[in-house]
């Protein structure tokens, strides 16, 4: 299974989502894969504790790999390369956890050729073939990222693909986030273009709500009571201008709340961060747990 | 000089063992050309060979630079309708001449890199399957196992496999030089997934070498998967039932494909004889295979017990 992770904007927690996402399946027992596509940007390393390739490598990244400057791209296996102490053992029934990290300096790629596309092919057949999942970064927005993956799936019919959009909980979002779905030149406009089937390719998108607020969260207990009804009214606003959009609850696979070591840090939530330093809420550690399992859960996929 | 050649194995994409005349179109990348099979003692067939040329640095050890031109001899295979590989050779000669020759000159040498200027065999040797090796990212080097891998996706991307294999595996691959001389063969593990072969045969190269080293890389793919399936299975760690349905693919598609030397010319057979005193291929894989079937037999006695136990009640 490859899953595609988006966003319209930049910032709105899809590396931080993915890469927790990828965390928690390797550890339900499945061999995992995530590769850093954000090529303006790659630091996924970071966000796995890696610091030798905390912004990217410099030989033999994905961008490299995909300009033909290498034949293969470099693999960081996480479990022995993270610096931080939780990650690195493979803790008992875990699967493999492997990084394949962007470019240093790489830039985005300023074109769409047919090699390039034939090299993502390659690498994503192959890594298809030893890996229960792969957690592909495609950044942010329009890019021709998101379009070298539309055309890659096309010529891969057989293997199973999905998508997942992230957005904030906000008005600017969730317009936005129906707009990289639905609007010009976004992902079902591409798609539809390289040769994917609109319908086919709808039902294998859904939305990742990030760093949620609810309006009954904890921690929002000392808030005034006309603070909570203002919330709450907002929030309601916010579901019923989703389902407007395309993405209410139905065309949602999860939404994370906002858990404060996110808010100052990009990283993973181990167990250990919930149950003994205890800085992390369990209940962000849960969403990922649950996003984990829902992304191939086929029930959570049927036609909306 | 030597031989050098790289064996690229993997779990063939589909969801079950693929039939024979399958195995025969799939394996047609050359129009014209037929597949080679042979049926017994298990269905093994082979596809056309194809060339790729290719003027570029060799591997040395030294880092001395030594400019190869040639081709290179590739081919893909199938074992058991579930073992896909992507396998390509080349005979290291020395030039008779000091510069490149017309292509008509390579290509009536078919599976042949000469070597322009200066070069030692082992130098070459080392260089190809030291730790330093082209293998998985190194830069403008000869790159057999790009071309191998490239190969195996060749057969993997058929349209006629359905692409749902029954587990997710790791490719394999077997680097191999051999060289005429007093006989000895050493087989070593690098990382999980690189292996490297260092065979000296009497007499001179004949593609029998080939077939040997494939046959090679096949069993050590098998046992390979074999271990990691175990691994996963987490027998003690977790309850018998669970850990049984793990070992299950395992049962249903590999166990029965173990056909150590098969394909092996008769003269070959102590090269594969040595590998079973050491490191004791076929040893492993019988106490594997024993532990799984021990597994099984242990969930089924539970079970009946079980069921026996509910029956009295
Ligand atoms: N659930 C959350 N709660 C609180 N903060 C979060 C949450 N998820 C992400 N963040 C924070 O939001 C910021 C942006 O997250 P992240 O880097 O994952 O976004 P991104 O979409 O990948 O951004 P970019 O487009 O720049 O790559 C980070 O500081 C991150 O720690
Ligand atoms: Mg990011």
């Amino acid at each position: 299974m490859l899953i595609f992770a988006i966003s319209d904007k930049g910032g709105t927690g899809r590396s931080v989502t993915g890469t927790n996402i990828a965390y928690r399946h390797a550890l339900q027992g499945n061999d995992v894969c995530y590769l850093d596509f954000d090529f303006g940007s790659p630091t996924a390393g970071a966000i796995f504790s890696v610091s030798a390739v905390a912004r990217g490598t410099r030989e033999n990244g994905l961008h490299h790999y995909l300009r033909g400057e290498c034949p293969l791209p470099r693999r960081v296996d996480v479990w022995t390369e993270s610096d931080r102490e939780g990650l690195r053992a493979r803790p008992p029934g875990a699967g493999r956890l492997v990084l394949l990290p962007g470019s240093e300096g790489g830039g985005e790629l300023s074109a769409l050729t047919d090699e390039v596309v034939g090299r993502c092919v390659q690498l994503l057949g192959r890594l298809d073939e030893e890996f229960d999942l792969c957690v592909v970064d495609v950044s942010a927005g329009r890019s021709f990222t998101a379009e070298l993956v539309l055309a890659a799936t096309v010529r891969m019919p057989a293997i199973p693909f999905r998508w997942l959009v992230f957005h904030r909980w906000t008005r600017q979002h969730i317009i936005a986030a129906d707009g990289l779905v639905t609007g010009a030149d976004g992902l079902l406009d591409v798609g539809t273009r390289f040769g994917h089937d609109p319908e086919d390719l709808r039902d294998r998108i859904r939305f990742v709500r990030t760093a949620v607020l609810e309006p009954d969260a904890a921690e929002l207990v000392g808030l005034r009571d006309e603070q909570r009804a203002w919330l709450s009214a907002c929030d309601s606003e916010l579901r019923e201008l989703a389902g407007r959009h395309g993405v209410g609850r139905t065309a949602m696979l999860g939404k994370i709340p906002l858990d404060p070591v996110l808010q100052w840090r990009e990283q993973l939530i181990t167990d250990e961060d919930v149950l003994a330093s205890k800085i992390a809420n369990a209940e962000t550690a849960a969403a990922f747990e649950d996003l984990a399992k829902k992304i191939v859960d086929d029930s959570a996929w049927e036609g909306l | 000089m030597l031989v050098m050649g790289e064996v690229h194995t993997g779990l063939l994409q589909n969801s079950g063992e693929i039939s024979e005349s399958t195995c025969r179109q799939v394996l047609a990348l050359m129009a014209g050309e037929t597949v080679r099979v042979s049926r017994r003692p298990i269905v093994h067939a082979l596809s056309p060979e194809r060339l790729t040329g290719v003027d570029c640095a060799l591997p040395t050890a030294s880092r001395s630079r030594v400019r190869g031109v040639g081709t290179v001899m590739s081919r893909c295979a199938v074992t058991g309708g579930r073992v896909a590989q992507g396998s390509s050779y080349v005979r290291v000669v020395r030039s008779e001449a000091d510069r490149r020759l017309p292509w008509s000159h390579y290509l009536a040498r078919p599976g042949v890199v000469e070597v322009l200027g200066k070069a030692k065999a082992a130098d070459l040797a080392e260089g190809f399957t030291g730790d330093s090796a082209p293998g998985g990212t190194g830069g403008a080097c000869l790159n057999l196992g790009a071309v191998s891998g490239r190969f195996l996706d060749l057969v993997q991307a058929s349209p006629l496999l359905d692409r749902r294999a029954p587990f997710k595996i790791p490719r394999t691959s077997l680097r191999w030089v051999a060289e005429t001389g007093e006989p000895s063969i050493r087989f070593t593990l690098h990382t999980e997934q690189e292996r490297t072969l260092r065979l000296t045969h009497p007499g001179p190269f004949t593609p029998a070498v080939v077939d040997l080293c494939e046959d090679l890389a096949t069993h050590d793919w098998l046992l390979t998967s074999l271990l990691v399936i175990v691994e996963r299975a987490r027998i003690g760690g977790t309850q018998g039932a669970q850990a049984v349905a793990r070992l299950a693919p395992a049962i249903d598609h590999l166990m029965h494909l173990w056909m150590p030397a098969a394909r092996v010319e008769e003269w070959l057979t102590p090269f594969w004889e040595s590998l079973e005193r050491r490191p004791g291929f076929s040893r492993q894989w019988r106490s594997l295979v024993d532990r799984v079937r021990d597994q099984v037999a242990m969930n089924t006695l539970a079970l009946l017990n079980a069921t026996a136990e509910a029956g009295r009640r």
